[in-house]
């Protein structure tokens, strides 16, 4: 059962593309990840922006993985004993919690939250942080600190 | 299959410039030449005392099958993450809050992370997968036509990894 490109969303589309173009880049093969690169570009530059979106609709979608879709992904992983997927839903989990709390601090502190100090994310797994300076190790993921970025404030 | 060279743990011991027998080791860019490389000659690779060396294959296997209801709730995690950069992507686009900006970056940057993962434990883990050409010929018989499909670049690619 392959995924179907035709019920794809567009963002779904440029991570499936920035996925493979992450693949190719580990066995170093540059052109092929330059390719799926564009047609990740091009995907992106197709969806359209949402003008009454809000961060409270970010937190309810948020919420709606942590109550239903990581329990339902779970429970087939399980089932299967497949422990790839146990492994992505572990991972993927405990990231969106993250998320959720930091959208939760950010409601109650807005600019304060991050004034002071650095945000970081961890490039393998999603790991938010917020602090001064990250982990030594990903306490997801386990990959070294090199790995972990920060996201700076921008002025527009 | 050719070996390369992982940066970060090079020493600079030059055991493999000693040991290569074609000279591919020896490059100004501090790579390997894969070109030049003997497939899967290793003696590079065996030799490195910092372990800095390794081969990459031309060949992989078909990526582990997946039960159904795995990849069917999988995929629904990937269009709710998909959903989540679109909002975050949406409200950062209608603000000029810096730290506004900021978070919805993180969630932004976060979330495609996740649905990636999500994507590589649903049967795309490599681009030389029969999942992975059927794939972009999918797009291209979808959105070929579009304007900014870059087609060429795709047909090449799809060559490429046949």
């Amino acid at each position: 059962m392959d995924a179907d490109v035709r019920q794809m969303t567009w963002t779904e589309l440029a991570a499936l593309c920035t996925n493979l173009e992450k693949a190719c880049t580990k066995q170093l093969k540059e052109e092929e990840a330059r390719a799926f690169a564009s047609l990740a570009s091009f995907y992106a530059s197709k969806r359209k922006a949402q003008g009454d979106a809000s961060l409270d609709d970010l937190l309810a979608l948020i919420e709606a993985d942590l109550s239903t879709g990581y329990r339902s992904a779970n429970e087939a992983a399980n089932y299967a004993d497949d422990r790839g997927a146990k492994r992505a839903l572990l991972w993927g989990e405990k990231a969106t919690k993250l998320l959720k709390s930091l959208l939760a601090r950010y409601a109650k502190q807005k600019e304060a939250l991050t004034a002071d100090t650095g945000v970081f994310v961890c490039e393998i797994c999603g790991f938010v942080y917020v602090g001064q300076q990250p982990p030594e190790v990903c306490p997801i993921c386990k990959v070294p600190s090199f790995k972990i970025h920060e996201v700076k404030k921008e002025a527009i | 299959m050719h070996a390369a060279r992982n940066l970060r743990l090079c020493t600079k011991d030059c055991v493999c410039l000693f040991i290569c027998p074609t000279g591919a080791t020896n490059t100004e860019t501090g790579q390997i030449d894969f070109d030049k490389c003997l497939d899967g000659c290793r003696l590079c690779v065996d030799a490195c005392p910092s372990g800095a060396i390794y081969l990459v294959s031309s060949t992989y296997p078909a990526p582990q099958p997946k039960h159904p209801s795995v990849l069917e709730t999988l995929y629904s995690l990937v269009r709710s993450k998909a959903a989540q950069e679109d909002v975050a992507h949406s409200v950062k686009e209608g603000s000029d809050d810096a730290a506004l900006r900021q978070i919805c970056t993180v969630v932004e940057t976060s979330s495609r992370i996740i649905a990636e993962d999500l994507w590589r434990e649903s049967g795309y883990i490599i681009a030389q997968s029969e999942a992975t050409r059927a794939l972009l010929k999918a797009m291209i018989s979808e959105h070929g036509t579009m304007e900014g499909f870059p087609r060429t670049e795709v047909e090449e690619l799809l060559s490429r990894l046949s």
